[in-house]
């Protein structure tokens, strides 16, 4: 097969870090690449050479010339690897919503007639990218009609319209469902099948094996694995090669429901302003409870109309007991103790720009203040005791929390509601863009705080942290729950039920 | 001390002593004689107070653009009580400041109510404002009021004029609030991230309440100033008050976002313009030019602001 990219011994240096340490890539025409490395291991530094986004500062990138001899190339920007072939869709969306789908895919090459936008043309070539897709869109929707899934696929025709030869994708799945991503790497096999490579970043190991062919594994900035197949290696030799140790199974701690007990929460045929109905859903002290269900099933929309950003239409909410009215966050927060771990950290769960210790304490100020003033040092003190528990790295509690990593950020935005003595705790997709290890350590986290006594609603797309944590699994579709399983941990046989509950909406009897 | 080198106050901090220094010697030393330093320093008050007024809301984001017509109609408001209503003086003064704390409620309210961008709403009341001055009032000019004012205007402590060190106070007491105080906290929280902030249980809406009656209270303190230190109120006075009131703080490196404020960069920042406006009088250069040279700092100050965000948080 014929190389359509090699990177050489690509250098990379930040100020106290060097992100790539000779690392090496290299990509062969009809392959689908995976290329896998904890947080940190320097794939993002990789793919943002590889896009014109930073420059090397050693090594040397090589794409086949004219005659199809390899040349050395310099991406000094963007446009430049757009027109080396090289298209890429990032983890974050990169649509203009306003914009039609045919606008926002041809966005970086506009075709024009007389300094006027070619309109016909414009829709020509959205037209011929779609059908590489053979994705069946209206060219002329605004693409904030669109679902999640579809805009990802927009994206993708959006990056292959510069005539792509190489296509990197970063996290595709995030935030799709396992239908959708099936969907998708449906198209991804067949674009490989037309002779694209494509370079597939993703946390996802099982996708990774379902889909990839051969393996780059990056750690510490360089590669442990060079292009290798990847039907010859297991899981557990693959995490070994990212983790560089043998990467052990989480032991949890053991934990004991206390069922007899009032429900820490209780959902009593509830209906809410974002149009859920009929969902009844208790969580016992100490009991972790999964929430499944597919992007837009509602699952988040629950828990937003449980903190009171969403009316609650019908029925009734119990927290100990005792009926609730909880009329905003404030009022779930001071007088229910209910805490809620959004899955947007960065949007939605941390201020970026202010210190950890702010972060941390955001919830607590009034309870910290005396005579209505916060001391510093008592909000660096309660950073200290929750960075102990919490494991969080840091330089200073003064530390700004942008700066921190994936995984110390959601620490971060997990401790302000362990400050606040939350007893009712939602998680909203504890682990995505996080890495293996960290992982890990964030499923002990969560099981050790329901073996304290925490009632813990966890949200999650991930069936494998589904089944490695809750009790039982309710799932959710279209707003209303379909079902609920206990969980007995045995992989297959609750993937097959929960898949079944959410196709057909019933399951096998357990 | 490397990270105190780095920051934007230490910057403006040494820029205004050289600044300074420069002006004094190009003046022969004029500068630092009692009357010249005594004059500097009380018509500081005024900028100072007028850039808090606009910080506390782009503390949250917000922009007030009825700051200086607001200091203008409170100064208005407390002379008329003064002279034609004859009351005495702390109650004019403690109009002044109720009316703007109330002024700025309205805008804060109207804000959330209405969910109209601040932008907009404190244009409208800016407008509504100056026309109540000159249809109220007319162009008439209030003045031989209570001499306790202008005598509290006019006096000085150890040397340095009394309404400066009323504005340091107002500083302080800012400061401290933004520092320490959970209201300070929950305005800077919404600013910095009002998704985050409402799901931590902070009150948007509140805060952007809040902001708006501060700036509008800081106001009534800038017309409690002008009225003691000026001497005499008419009704131009806070026309050419908006760009020092946005100078000021953005020079001293607040976020236009939102979310990130400095007292400290916004007095230098004020400090500074200050020197620009007395080498205008001392050398006799054209009113023009001086608006240009602060137009043109203000823009610098911007374009440097996102330069260091590009660098701080350029990498990943």
């Amino acid at each position: 097969m014929s190389v359509v990219l090699s990177a050489e011994k690509l250098v990379k240096t930040f100020p106290g870090v060097r992100a790539l340490d000779e690392a090496t890539l290299t990509l062969t025409a009809g392959s689908v690449h995976a290329l896998l490395g904890e947080n940190g291991a320097g794939k993002s530094t990789l793919i943002k050479i590889l896009t014109g986004v930073y420059r090397p500062d050693g090594g040397q990138l090589r794409l086949p010339g004219t005659d199809g001899q390899p040349r050395t190339v310099q991406l000094g920007n963007p446009q430049d690897a757009q027109r080396a072939g090289i298209g890429v869709v990032h983890q974050e969306r990169n649509l203009i919503p306003a914009f039609s789908v045919a606008e926002n895919i041809c966005l970086q090459h506009l075709p024009r007639r007389a300094g006027l936008l070619d309109r016909a043309a414009l829709r020509a070539e959205a037209r011929r990218c779609l059908d590489l897709l053979d994705l069946d869109l209206d060219p002329d929707l605004p693409v904030s009609r669109l679902s999640v899934a579809q805009m990802q696929l927009v994206e993708i025709a959006k990056a292959l319209s510069a005539d792509s030869t190489v296509l990197l994708l970063d996290e595709p799945t995030a935030s799709l469902t396992n239908d959708e991503a099936d969907r998708l790497y449906g198209i991804v096999r067949r674009l490989s099948e037309r002779g694209h490579a494509t370079v597939l970043v993703s946390h996802k190991l099982e996708e990774v094996f379902a889909v990839a062919d051969t393996v780059t594994v990056l750690r510490d900035g360089r590669s442990v694995a060079e292009a290798e197949p990847l039907a010859e290696h297991s899981r557990e030799e693959i995490v070994d090669l990212m983790v560089g140790r043998a990467y052990q199974q989480v032991h949890l701690a053991a934990r004991t429901v206390a069922a007899d007990v009032q429900p820490a929460l209780a959902l009593d045929h509830v209906a809410t302003g974002a149009g859920h109905h009929d969902v009844t859903l208790d969580v016992h002290p100490g009991e972790i409870v999964g929430l499944y269900g597919l992007v837009g099933a509602g699952r988040s929309e629950l828990a937003k109309a449980l903190l009171g950003l969403d009316r609650i239409t019908a029925g009734e909410v119990r927290v100990h007991g005792r009926p609730a009215r909880i009329r905003d966050v404030g009022d779930a927060l001071h007088r229910y103790r209910i805490g809620y771990v959004t899955e947007n950290r960065k949007e939605e769960g941390l201020f970026l720009d202010q210190t950890v210790a702010r972060n941390t304490a955001v919830t607590v100020w009034r309870r910290l203040a005396r005579l209505g003033l916060v001391r510093d040092r008592t909000e660096r003190g309660l950073v200290d005791e929750y960075a102990d528990r919490l494991g969080i790295r840091l330089a200073s509690p003064d530390q700004q929390a942008g700066q921190l990593s994936g995984g110390n950020q959601q620490k971060v935005s997990l401790a302000k509601w362990l400050a606040a003595d939350c007893d009712v705790l939602i998680i909203d997709e504890p682990t995505v863009g996080i890495d293996v290890r960290t992982k890990a350590a964030f499923h002990e986290l969560i099981a050790g705080l329901a073996a304290r006594g925490m009632a813990i609603l966890l949200i999650s797309s991930d069936l494998p942290e589904m089944v490695t944590l809750a009790d039982r699994i309710a799932v959710m579709r279209e707003f209303a729950i379909v079902g609920e399983l206990d969980n007995d941990h045995d992989y297959h046989r609750m993937s097959q039920s929960v898949i079944r509950f959410i196709h057909d909406g019933q399951g096998v009897v357990a | 001390m490397r990270t105190l080198i780095r920051t934007n106050e230490f910057t403006l901090a040494v820029i205004a002593a050289l600044g300074f220094a420069a002006l004094a010697v190009a003046t022969d030393f004029n500068l630092l004689t009692a009357g010249t330093l005594d004059a500097f320093l009380r018509f500081l008050a005024l900028p100072i107070v007028i850039g808090l007024a606009q910080m506390v809301v782009l503390a949250v984001g917000q922009m007030n653009l009825s700051v200086g017509v607001l200091t203008g109609f409170c100064a208005v408001a407390s002379g008329w009580l003064m002279v034609d209503a004859g009351l005495p003086a702390p109650v004019a003064v403690l109009a002044a400041l109720a009316l703007g704390a109330a002024v700025g409620l309205v805008n804060g309210l109207l804000v959330i109510f209405t969910r109209i961008n601040g932008f907009i709403v404190t244009l409208a009341t800016m407008t509504i404002l100056e026309g109540l001055r000159y249809g109220v009032n007319g162009t008439g000019t209030y003045q031989g009021y209570s001499p306790g004012l202008r005598e509290f205007g006019q006096a000085s402590l150890a040397g340095v004029p009394v309404v400066f060190l009323l504005a340091v106070v107002i500083a302080v007491a800012v400061a401290l609030f933004f520092r320490r105080t959970v209201p300070g906290r929950h305005l800077l929280a919404s600013g910095g991230n009002p998704f985050a902030a409402r799901l931590s249980g902070i009150s948007n809406d509140r805060a952007l309440v809040l902001a708006h009656t501060l700036s509008g209270l800081l106001a009534g303190f800038a017309a409690v100033i002008v009225v003691a230190a000026f001497g005499s109120v008419n009704a131009s006075i806070g026309d050419d008050l908006l760009l020092p009131s946005f100078a000021a703080p953005i020079i001293g490196g607040v976020a236009l976002a939102g979310g990130m404020i400095s007292v400290t960069g916004t007095v230098l920042a004020a400090f500074l313009v200050r020197l620009v406006d007395v080498s205008q009088s001392q050398f006799d250069i054209n009113r023009r030019w001086v608006d240009l040279i602060i137009g043109a700092v203000v823009l610098g100050a911007v374009l440097l602001g996102q330069f260091r965000e590009k660098l701080s948080g350029g990498r990943r």
